[in-house]
C-alpha cells in the first residue's frame, strides 16, 4: 500500500546543551527517511528569549521546513505582535515551552497567546513530561478552557507523564500527542483506546531519530491506514487551519 | 553484538498489570539478541523485599548464565536493610542492587545513615548499586548523584541516565564523579552521544525496561544505541562493555 508523503509535527533546529541541528543538516535527514516536510520550533536562546531570530530560522530556512512559532508570554503585547508577524511568514501553530520559558501553562499570562493562536486557527503545541511547569495535566485544563483548538502534547509527557497520557485523552477531546519521543506501546495504547486521529508523527530530531521512531510507528499493530494518519494526514489536516 | 541490558524488570505483575513470565522473558531477549539481563523486581519495591528477593533468585537460578538477579532492600527499615542486602549479597547469584526512590518512597538524604551503611555494603561485595533517577522529589539525578559523592568507593548507576530533563546535568555529573555509570534507558539517541561524549563510554551502559515493557520497547531501545552515531569501540563497552567490568564477568563468568 503506498505511503502518503511523511510529515514531521515536531523537530528542533538552533542549539541548546547538547542538542544542534541546522536546517540543511535536517533535509539531509528528511531526504534519507522520505520526510518531506517538518514542522521545526527553535532551541536554546531562540526559544526562550530571542525569538525574533527563532522564529526566522523555523520560518524562513526552507520551503519543506515549516515553523512553529513561539514567543515567552512574559513578553506581553510585544509577544502577541511576533505572533502576528509569524503568522504572516506562514507559522504553522504556536508552540510553548513552560519549563523554559518559566509559566504555568494555566497562568492567565499565557492566555492571550493561546488566544491569539485560536484566532488565528493554529494548533497549540505545549512541551510536556517535564516537573513542574510543563505538566500535561495543566495543559489538558487549558484545553479544557479553548475546547474548538487542537493542543498538542509535545514530547507526549515523556517520560514521567506516561501513565497519565490512556486517561487525560479520553477526558480532552481536542488533545493530540506528539509521538516523537514516547515509547511505541503508549503511541499504541492511545490509538487502541482513543483513535488514530490523535496523534502525529513527530522526530524530535536531533534529540531522538527518525529511524528510530519510523521503526517504532513500522512496529505498531495497527492497519495502515491508521499509519497513514499518524504519518501525515492527521498533520496536514491540523495545519490546514480552519 | 553481545548486549547485556542492565535494566529489566523481571517480575510477574506491576499492581494489576500481568508482566512476563518465564516464557515470554527469555525469547524476548533472545529476539533482540540480549545475552544477559540484570533482573530488577517491581512489586518488591512495593512489598516484602527479602519474599521478592527469594523470588527473584529462584527465577534466575533457571538460568544462571544469562539471567542476573539485582537485590532490592527498604532503607526506611535502617539496620535490617543492611542485614537484608548483606544475605542477598552473600549469595554469588545476586550481583548488584537496585534502589526505587519514587516506588520505596524515600529521598535519599532522608535515610542518610542507612543508605551510607547499604553503599558500603554493596561495595565490600562488589555489587553496583543501580537508583532510578531523574524523577523529583525523590529521585532527580542531582539527589542520586549527591549519593556518590558519600560512599566514594560504591558504584553508583543512575538507572535511566537522567531519562528526560536531566540529561544534559547526568552528563556533567559523570564526568565530576568517577564512581558515577549512566544507564541508558528511556534517553534517547542524541543524549547518548552526549553522555559518551561527556565522559566516556566506560561510564555508560545500556538498558531497557524491558519486562516492565514488551520486547517492542527492547528493540526501541537498541534501535536508539544504534542510531547514536557511536564508533564501534564506544557502542560495544555500551552495550556490554561496562556492564561487564561492573558485573565483573570476567574474573565471574555467569555458569
Amino acid at each position: 500500500m503506498n505511503m502518503p508523503p511523511i510529515l514531521d509535527a515536531h523537530a528542533l533546529l538552533g542549539r541548546e546543551d547538547h542538542l544542534a541541528l541546522e536546517a540543511d543538516e535536517l533535509l539531509r535527514r528528511m531526504d534519507a527517511h522520505g520526510v518531506e516536510t517538518a514542522c521545526a520550533r527553535p532551541l536554546g536562546a531562540e526559544l526562550i528569549v530571542d525569538h525574533r531570530a527563532g522564529n526566522d530560522r523555523v520560518l524562513k530556512s526552507h520551503p519543506r521546513i515549516r515553523g512553529w512559532a513561539t514567543v515567552n508570554p512574559w513578553w506581553g503585547s510585544r509577544a502577541l505582535e511576533e505572533l502576528n508577524r509569524c503568522r504572516d511568514l506562514g507559522a504553522v501553530g504556536l508552540f510553548l515551552h513552560p519549563s523554559r520559558q518559566g509559566f504555568f501553562p494555566t497562568d492567565p499570562v499565557a492566555f492571550p497567546l493561546v488566544e491569539r493562536a485560536a484566532a488565528f486557527g493554529w494548533p497549540v503545541m505545549f512541551h510536556t513530561g517535564t516537573y513542574l511547569y510543563s505538566d500535561i495535566l495543566a495543559v489538558a485544563e487549558v484545553a479544557r478552557k479553548f475546547p474548538r483548538t487542537p493542543f498538542i502534547a509535545g514530547f507526549g509527557g515523556f517520560t514521567d507523564q506516561w501513565f497519565e497520557l490512556p486517561g487525560i485523552f479520553g477526558e480532552v477531546p481536542n488533545l493530540l500527542l506528539d509521538a516523537s519521543m514516547i515509547w511505541g506501546e503508549a503511541i499504541e495504547e492511545i490509538v487502541r483506546l482513543h483513535g488514530e486521529k490523535r496523534v502525529l508523527f513527530g522526530s524530535a530530531e536531533p534529540r531522538n531519530r527518525y529511524a528510530v521512531v519510523l521503526k517504532s510507528i513500522a512496529r505498531l499493530e495497527i492497519d495502515e491506514s491508521a499509519r497513514r494518519s499518524l504519518l501525515g494526514e492527521n498533520a496536514r489536516r491540523l495545519f490546514q487551519g480552519p | 553484538m553481545k548486549i547485556i541490558d542492565f535494566h529489566t524488570h523481571y517480575d510477574c505483575r506491576w499492581f494489576d498489570t500481568v508482566l512476563m513470565d518465564e516464557a515470554q522473558f527469555l525469547p524476548g531477549m533472545d529476539r533482540l539478541g540480549v545475552t544477559i539481563a540484570c533482573c530488577s523486581t517491581l512489586m518488591g519495591f512495593h512489598e516484602d523485599c527479602r519474599r521478592h528477593n527469594d523470588l527473584m533468585a529462584a527465577k534466575c537460578w533457571k538460568r544462571p548464565d544469562r539471567l542476573i538477579p539485582f537485590a532490592t532492600v527498604d532503607p526506611k527499615l535502617g539496620r535490617p536493610a543492611v542485614e537484608e542486602l548483606d544475605r542477598c549479597l552473600s549469595n554469588p547469584l545476586f550481583r548488584g542492587v537496585k534502589l526505587h526512590p519514587v516506588c520505596q518512597s524515600f529521598a535519599p538524604s532522608t535515610v542518610r545513615e542507612t543508605m551510607i551503611e547499604i553503599l558500603k555494603c554493596a561495595a565490600r561485595h562488589g555489587a553496583p548499586v543501580m537508583f532510578h533517577d531523574g524523577t523529583p522529589p525523590y529521585a532527580s539525578t542531582f539527589q542520586i548523584a549527591a549519593v556518590a559523592r558519600w560512599v566514594p568507593e560504591a558504584a553508583i548507576v543512575l538507572s535511566h541516565g537522567g531519562l528526560s530533563d536531566y540529561v544534559y546535568s547526568a552528563g556533567q555529573l559523570l564526568r565530576d564523579l568517577p564512581n558515577l555509570y549512566a544507564c541508558y534507558c528511556a534517553p534517547r539517541s542524541g543524549d547518548l552521544r552526549w553522555l559518551v561524549d561527556a565522559a566516556g563510554p566506560d561510564r555508560v551502559l545500556f538498558g531497557s525496561d524491558f519486562g516492565a515493557g514488551t520486547w517492542k520497547v527492547l528493540a526501541e531501545r537498541i534501535d536508539s544505541v544504534m542510531e547514536a552515531g557511536l564508533d564501534p569501540a564506544s557502542m560495544e563497552k555500551v552495550l556490554h562493555g561496562t556492564a561487564e567490568r561492573l558485573l565483573h564477568l570476567q574474573e565471574r563468568p555467569l555458569k
